[in-house]
């Protein structure tokens, strides 16, 4: 058998080799289409400038994730590398188109989310300042939103440790608790809630038969209330008595009104004899003036007299 | 080239065999199996070597291989890209609407890229192409070789042996290649729809996806399916000699070495992308 399988019957050869063709030439352009995009996807075919992040530490840093400027991404991490000094170099490479958003004052921030995803962002405040440099070198900020979540679980823990203790039936509240179901439960007792205002309930039934005393002392007093409306309110009390009294009274009150009138005439008569005696009195006045008068008049002539008479005394002092 | 050899029968037990003879047949059934695994080394070996030896891609061979290109691959090509789309939109929308019920969406798509492009793809075309091309072909092969029309070709491996394993590598790699891109197309349809705007985006999140290990470890992978899927029943129709009548035993054999293989092969990609 000179030919390997019967084909040429099937199909004409330049059609065959056509096909044949057709497919490889199909699958090679598939191949290298899916190389080229994946080039292209890997940033291959853009130039960019390197920027190095310095972090203390890269945890969940990937080579290839985005640093992200407003929500965009504007460059990949191309490597991480432990620096001399112990810290991590994040090396960034950023697309030149792109590296317009990053400026001599940006600041990169490396935060790490509750779900373990790390993000790179940079925030450029002035837009106007210098762009940055290619193979700039700058520190990034960690924001840490586990970092948190140690601190949170002691600050948790002590809190359940204390309400822990406080409703343990050692605790405040527990005893608190105890202590409301004991009131409840003395409430629900024969006593009441009195036995719980006074404490025990030999105390309560004392004040239960004080209560009943004062109950029955009440009742005497009503009775005793009763003959005293009778005996102050009654046809013979106190106060028809009192009444008559007060008549009396009126009618005598009246009989001193008229004895006081009468009064009150003498003493105007009394006044003005008391009046006339006072100009009497003046006129008294008067006359001891006139009295006096006249004295000195008689003091003098006597003295004149005297002066006169012969018997009189020698009183002058005869100078020799 | 070497005439194709006959395995070595292996000794018949008698009847009533000992402990002793038990051991023996184990041994045997070991070395047998040994025996086995390195003529498909050996084998394969040989023909790789005519594939890549430009003289094999003479005039006369050309159209062998020509026709064993188009015989493999046009018949399955289109069912497969169909079938490959529709699982794809079916496994997108599952994702999508899981991933954002529990508020990931940000992951559903790099998830769907990994699961479909980088491990689901590249095994379901390479078991189409071994369930619907190279079995077949190389149970063609077995028929010639019981026939004897294998031992009176000049040169059988070069001239049915090598194009065989060359058109079923051919399909199987243009299979994942075409299910892929097609895959990635829907895939992006389907998550933002008919818009172009999202594509610097989706190139972005490809390019996280595709790392340089990633990508190394998806085209070895995708290579090492497609020379498992052809290779193994080829050599295996060539090889495998069973007793008249049995001949389903060996083709299960083979089927079963081409699963391990292809098994080997997916559990170090998983190995080398995860690990």
């Amino acid at each position: 058998m000179s030919t390997p399988s019967d084909l040429q019957p099937l199909v004409p050869t330049h059609q065959l080799e056509r096909k044949a063709m057709l497919l490889l030439v199909f699958m090679l352009a598939l191949v290298l289409g899916s190389a080229a995009y994946v080039l292209f996807a890997r940033g291959a075919f853009e130039r960019t400038q390197q920027l190095v992040l310095v972090a203390d530490d890269s945890e969940g840093v990937v080579v290839g994730m985005d640093m992200t400027f407003s929500g965009f991404p504007i460059g990949r991490v191309s490597r991480i590398e432990l620096a001399p000094d112990g810290k991590a170099r994040i090396v960034v490479e950023v697309p030149l188109k792109q590296a317009a958003w990053l400026r001599q004052s940006s600041v990169f921030t490396l935060v790490r989310g509750l779900v373990g995803n790390t993000n790179i962002r940079a925030y450029s405040g002035m837009l106007s300042d210098p762009p940055l440099p290619d193979g700039a070198v700058r520190e990034v900020l960690r924001g840490d939103a586990t970092a948190d979540i140690p601190r949170l679980i002691t600050a948790a823990r002590e809190l359940v440790e204390s309400v822990h203790t406080l409703v343990g039936t050692e605790g405040a509240l527990g005893a608190s608790l105890v202590n409301v179901q004991q009131l409840t439960d003395k409430l629900k007792g024969p006593t009441g809630a009195l036995g719980v205002l006074l404490g025990n309930d030999a105390e309560a039934k004392k004040l239960l038969l004080t209560l009943e005393k004062t109950n029955s002392l009440l009742a005497r007093l009503d009775g005793l209330a009763v003959k005293t409306d009778a005996q102050v309110f009654g046809a013979d009390g106190v106060m028809p008595q009192t009444r008559a009294t007060v008549v009396q009274l009126n009618a005598l009150l009246g009989e001193a009104r008229s004895s006081l009138k009468r009064v009150d005439a003498v003493l105007i008569e009394a006044q003005a004899v008391g009046a006339n005696a006072r100009v009497a009195t003046a006129d008294l006045g008067t006359l001891r003036a006139e009295v006096e008068s006249s004295l000195s008049k008689v003091e003098s002539l006597v003295n004149d007299i005297n002066r006169k008479w012969p018997f009189a005394r020698d009183t002058e002092v005869k100078l020799p | 080239m070497s005439r194709l050899p006959t395995p070595e029968k292996t000794a018949e037990p008698s009847a009533g065999a000992s402990r002793g003879s038990l051991g023996v047949r184990a041994l045997d059934g070991l070395m047998a199996w040994l025996a086995g695994w390195w003529r498909v080394l050996y084998l394969g070996a040989q023909i790789m070597v005519l594939a890549v030896s430009p003289s094999s891609y003479g005039p006369a061979n050309r159209l062998l291989l020509a026709r064993h290109v188009v015989l493999a691959t046009a018949p399955i090509l289109l069912w497969f890209t169909l079938l490959c789309a529709l699982a794809t939109l079916v496994i997108t929308r599952i994702v999508v609407v899981t991933a954002l019920s529990y508020g990931l969406s940000q992951y559903a798509l790099q998830l769907i890229i990994r699961v479909l492009v980088l491990e689901l793809i590249p095994l379901g075309a390479a078991l189409f192409v071994a369930l619907r091309s190279t079995i077949a072909s190389s149970a063609e092969l077995a028929e010639m070789r019981l026939r004897g029309e294998l031992a009176a070709l000049a040169e059988p491996l070069r001239q049915e042996a090598m194009p065989r394993v060359v058109a079923g590598m051919f399909a199987s790699i243009t299979l994942a290649a075409l299910s892929c891109v097609v895959a990635l197309v829907l895939a992006y349809l389907a998550v933002y729809g008919f818009t172009l705007s999202a594509l610097p985006a989706y190139t972005r999140l490809f390019g996280q996806v595709f790392n340089p290990a990633v990508t190394l470890i998806f085209v070895l992978k995708t290579l090492f399916f497609s020379l498992a899927v052809a290779l193994m029943p080829i050599v295996s129709a060539l090889y495998d000699d069973a007793p008249a009548g049995l001949r389903h035993g060996a083709e299960l054999r083979a089927l079963a070495r081409m699963f391990v293989v292809i098994l080997l092969i997916e559990m170090v990609s998983l190995v080398g992308n995860y690990y």
